[in-house]
């Protein structure tokens, strides 16, 4: 497996290379966005791992939104800066699939890529294949998602979430459960993941993200997906 | 002989039925007046003597004989004597020197004179008035009648004498002389004729005795009341032209004096508990000014009673102390009467007579009190107009400092009625609204832009009517206001009055500030990044094969570093509460206990703590950020935990109570000395208590979860006993 790290600190950009060599990654370090984008054509890693603030150049939003138009690869946000619930947002509406600040303790860090990448390489999804309402059409099997005809793209991570809530429409998903299936058992006691992960997604599929049709709240349990007929969509 | 007899008769006829006509008058005027009953008496008694006198010459020209011829005579004798003892008592009457054993007495002695000649008569002893062979009327025994006479006639003249200065019409002293004259040459010759002379004298004397009690009893009096109402009206008319107190005064003492007729007046005024002495009248003013205390002297004594104080001779009368150091020596008579107003003492008026000037009388004092009142009335009024004025004075002087300070300022200040019509503004003010001056009663929401409004205003106006404040901020083209708002008028809200604070360029250090922590937070996270993860690195290649004190400074490392991610997280987590936005969302009490406990489970066991919980899963839901307020509780957990020794326990619950849930962790911990109760809330204080020296943390915890508990609108309480256990307490209302 290949991990690209995109970092302007060196000794952060080392010591977390390092640690991944140690665990057998292969590893690509790079000191700024340009190099870092440069790196993914030529390197095409499993998974990045990119800073945000970086003096030179691009910062890591913009490398990741220029990496989410070519591929799907899953993409970790690693800040000093997240300090709302804003900031986490506008990272993941970059196309982040996680987003973990710093400081970061090296046995989590190394944890969360596992994790991260043994998400995205979840291929076997069992049982429906496809679900369209007219509005809404997924198939998970080639992992295309379009919404009123378009064409969305889904993190890996978004994609999974969906995919889930799918399986078990009509059914509440538990917070538990939920993270278990889509991050992983590591990630069991991050109830915020759900949180945030599920208000993106909604903002991709939802028409009116605020009063959603399709991904509904249970308060303090967890989340459930309501299928939708073509004349309920038409009739809103 | 016979004829000068007859017209002396005559004469004697005319006089009385004179003198009995102003008996009449007198009588007709006040019948109750003593001196009136007096003066009828002894008129009568001068009648029953001259009757007897007259009947006396009508026998011997009859010739009558016996008994019948005795009659007048006695007639003529207890008419002569008894007038002795009715002058007696008029004169004592006159002098005002009576007292209620007097009339006894006086009675007694009638009754003796009575009974004297009742037994004489029966015993059949000689009358004192004898008629002769001749024909002449002789006066026989005299020793009774002389006794008679000169006792009281004596008496009368003592006190004529001693009392002369109380008798001040000349024509009634005379007139009482001439009597005591007339009745003594009776006794000059016992021969009839120079008797009837002492007849012709008394009735004479008589008349001019009622001429003078007419003219005391009801001429002079009339006199006097038509000086006193022109006396009074002119002190009414200076009291009513002049406003200064002073002058007033002048004019007070100076009337008083004259229309009392005393030799000097005085006017004392009542000042902190004090007499001071104001204004004098012919008086030697040296201790003018002077304070005397009050219930000492003539003056503070009348004050302290309240009543008048009238003496006749101030040297023998008056025991207490003395206003004026001469007065002993000069005053006579003195009169003073309290000036009372409005049932409070202001001062006291005071007339004077020398030793040998005159005594008042009790018309004199109810001058005098009249005059008191006045003065205090004009006392009173020009104290008003004094305070009035000065009330005035200052109102304006007020009025201009306000106007002066609000215009000065640079803050603007907005004034409105209850219409929201414009009253006031200052320039400041007027500056905002972008004119030079601002035209009163305009409507405010003509002048002002919607954005300086609050959002709400029936919220706004109703926390006025409940706080009589309020406060937003508001903005104003490219500034910010903080904009206080308070009621104006009370108890009914006239208006409301605003006072508005430029502080943008507090918004913008605020600004600054936050930004300030942001970034250094920022800054600060990379090298700790840095720092943790090399720290982790060596972890993993030297911790097993190191020896101890590579270990031990390895760990030292990590604590310190995590320390150090705890001080940071502490300050954005604050900054963040600061930023205020909540996301609020119903929660069951019980998850978010359940949560936060399996959060801090692992650092319980680390430390040996026993942790539990309580909570129904049936409590009413509270509206929350979850995120918060689980950060709240862990944090109140986390340090009950670090508090406690090994081997304790942290017990924490939910329950409701009334409209409120009450979430509570308390700990079997060192508890929290009572001084610091107040401050552990503080931002970056941490508690400096003996046996917890070996505790870490960033003291930002508390003040975090005050923070985020206020933002719930809700309130943290403590209890704590040292080396028990403490017991924080957090209240917010249902949902």
């Amino acid at each position: 497996m290949k991990v690209m790290i995109v970092d302007d600190e060196a000794a952060i950009r080392e010591a977390l290379g390092r640690k991944l060599l140690r665990d057998g990654f292969e590893v690509v370090l790079c000191k700024d966005g340009l190099e870092g984008l440069r790196s993914f054509h030529a390197e095409r890693p499993d998974l990045v791992i990119l800073d945000i603030v970086m003096p030179e150049g691009m910062d890591g939003l913009t490398v990741c939104r220029r990496i989410r138009e070519i591929a799907d690869t899953p993409i970790m946000m690693l800040s000093a800066n997240a300090i709302t619930e804003e900031d986490i947002i506008d990272g993941l509406n970059a196309g982040a699939d996680e987003y973990l600040t710093k400081p970061v303790r090296l046995n989590e860090f190394v944890a969360r890529v596992q994790a991260l990448l043994r998400r995205s390489s979840m291929t076997n999804i069992e049982t429906e294949q496809r679900y369209d309402d007219g509005y809404l059409s997924v198939d998970l099997h080639r992992r295309h998602v379009h919404v009123n005809g378009k064409k969305v793209h889904l993190t890996p991570t978004e994609f999974k979430l969906l995919a889930v809530l799918l399986e078990n429409s009509g059914r509440v998903v538990n917070q538990r459960d939920l993270l278990e299936h889509v991050w992983g058992r590591e990630y069991i006691d991050d109830v915020y993941y759900p949180r945030v992960y599920i208000s993106q997604l909604r903002r991709k599929i939802e028409r009116d993200p605020a009063n959603p049709l399709y991904i509904l709240t249970e308060h303090r349990i967890g989340y459930r997906f309501e299928k939708q007929t073509h004349s309920t969509q038409r009739l809103m | 002989m016979q004829a000068t007899n007859g017209l002396t008769l005559l004469i004697n006829g005319l006089t009385l039925a004179l003198a009995l006509s102003f008996l009449f008058i007198l009588l007709w005027h006040d019948v109750r007046k003593e001196i009136t009953q007096f003066f009828a008496v002894f008129l009568a008694l001068v009648l029953l003597w001259n009757l007897g006198s007259f009947l006396a010459q009508a026998v011997i020209l009859i010739g009558v004989e016996g008994s019948a011829a005795r009659f007048p005579l006695i007639m003529l004798e207890f008419g002569f004597t008894g007038s002795s003892i009715a002058l007696y008592a008029l004169v004592a009457s006159l002098v005002k020197m009576y007292s209620r054993r007097f009339r006894i007495l006086l009675l007694a002695a009638l009754v003796i004179l009575f009974t004297y000649r009742v037994a004489i008569f029966a015993a059949g002893a000689p009358d004192p008035f004898v008629i002769d062979a001749d024909g002449s009327l002789f006066l026989q025994t005299r020793t009774p009648l002389l006794l008679f006479y000169l006792l009281f006639d004596g008496a009368a003249l003592y006190l004529l004498w001693r009392y002369q200065r109380k008798i001040r019409l000349r024509v009634l002293k005379f007139g009482l002389l001439l009597f005591i004259i007339g009745q003594s040459i009776g006794f000059l010759n016992p021969e009839l004729d120079t008797f009837l002379i002492s007849t012709v004298i008394g009735a004479l004397a008589t008349l001019v005795i009622s001429v003078g009690i007419l003219q005391q009893e009801i001429f002079r009096p009339l006199a006097e009341r038509k000086s006193q109402v022109e006396a009074i009206r002119n002190v009414i008319a200076s009291i009513a032209s002049q406003n200064a107190v002073d002058s007033i005064l002048e004019q007070l003492v100076r009337q008083s004096a004259e229309l009392l007729e005393a030799d000097g007046a005085a006017i004392f005024l009542l000042e902190d508990d004090g007499l001071s002495l104001k204004t004098t009248y012919e008086l030697i003013n040296d201790r003018l000014g002077s304070r005397l205390p009050l219930g000492e002297g003539v003056a503070g004594t009348a004050v302290q009673t309240g009543k008048l104080i009238q003496l006749d001779d101030y040297a023998r009368d008056w025991k207490g102390s003395h206003e004026f150091a001469y007065a002993s020596e000069f005053f006579g008579a003195v009169m003073c009467a309290p000036l009372v107003a409005g049932g409070d003492p202001v001062g006291a008026l005071m007339v004077v007579a020398s030793r040998h000037g005159r005594l008042f009388d009790r018309e004199d004092a109810y001058l005098l009190q009249l005059l008191a009142a006045q003065a205090a009335v004009a006392i009173i009024q020009s104290r008003l107009f004094a305070g009035q004025t000065e009330l005035n004075v200052q109102i304006e002087q007020s009025r201009n400092q306000l106007e002066t300070v609000l215009v000065s300022t640079d803050s603007p200040v907005i004034a409105i009625d209850r219409e929201f019509n414009l009253i006031f503004a200052n320039p400041a003010a007027a500056a905002l609204v972008g004119a030079q001056t601002v035209d009163p009663n305009a409507p405010i929401a003509d002048l002002l832009p919607a954005s300086a409004f609050p959002n709400n205003l029936r919220k706004a106006l109703r926390e006025i009517r409940k706080r009589r404040s309020f406060t937003y901020e508001a903005e104003l083209g490219d500034k910010i206001y903080l904009c206080h708002v308070a009621g104006l008028g009370r108890p009914k809200m006239q208006g409301w009055v605003a006072v508005l604070n430029d502080i943008t360029q507090l918004k913008e250090l605020d600004r600054l500030k936050s930004e300030m922590v942001r970034m250094t937070s920022h800054d600060l996270k990379n090298p700790l990044q840095a720092a943790m993860a090399n720290v982790d690195l060596l972890h993993e290649d030297i911790y097993e094969t190191g020896s101890e004190d590579v270990r031990q400074s390895l760990d030292t490392i990590d604590r310190q570093l995590q320390r150090m991610n705890r001080i940071i997280r502490g300050i954005l987590d604050l900054e963040r509460l600061r930023d205020g936005a909540l996301a609020l969302e119903l929660c069951a009490p019980v998850r978010i206990i359940e949560d936060a406990v399996h959060e801090i489970r692992e650092f319980a066991r680390e430390q040996s703590v026993v942790l539990d919980y309580v909570a129904d899963d049936d409590l009413p839901l509270i509206l929350c950020d979850v995120q918060q307020f689980e950060r709240a509780i862990i944090n109140l957990i986390e340090n009950a935990i670090k508090f406690t020794p090994a081997g304790g326990s942290v017990k924490v619950a939910a329950e409701r109570d009334n409209g409120e849930i009450v979430f509570s962790v308390s700990d079997t911990g060192v508890g929290i000395a009572a001084e610091l109760h107040e401050r552990i809330f503080d931002r970056f204080y941490r508690g400096k208590q003996r046996g917890v020296e070996h505790v870490s943390g960033s003291g930002l915890g508390l003040s975090l979860v005050k923070a985020i508990v206020i933002n719930h609108r809700g309130r943290i309480a403590l209890e704590s006993e040292i080396g028990v256990g403490t017991r924080f307490t957090i209240y917010v209302p249902c949902a």
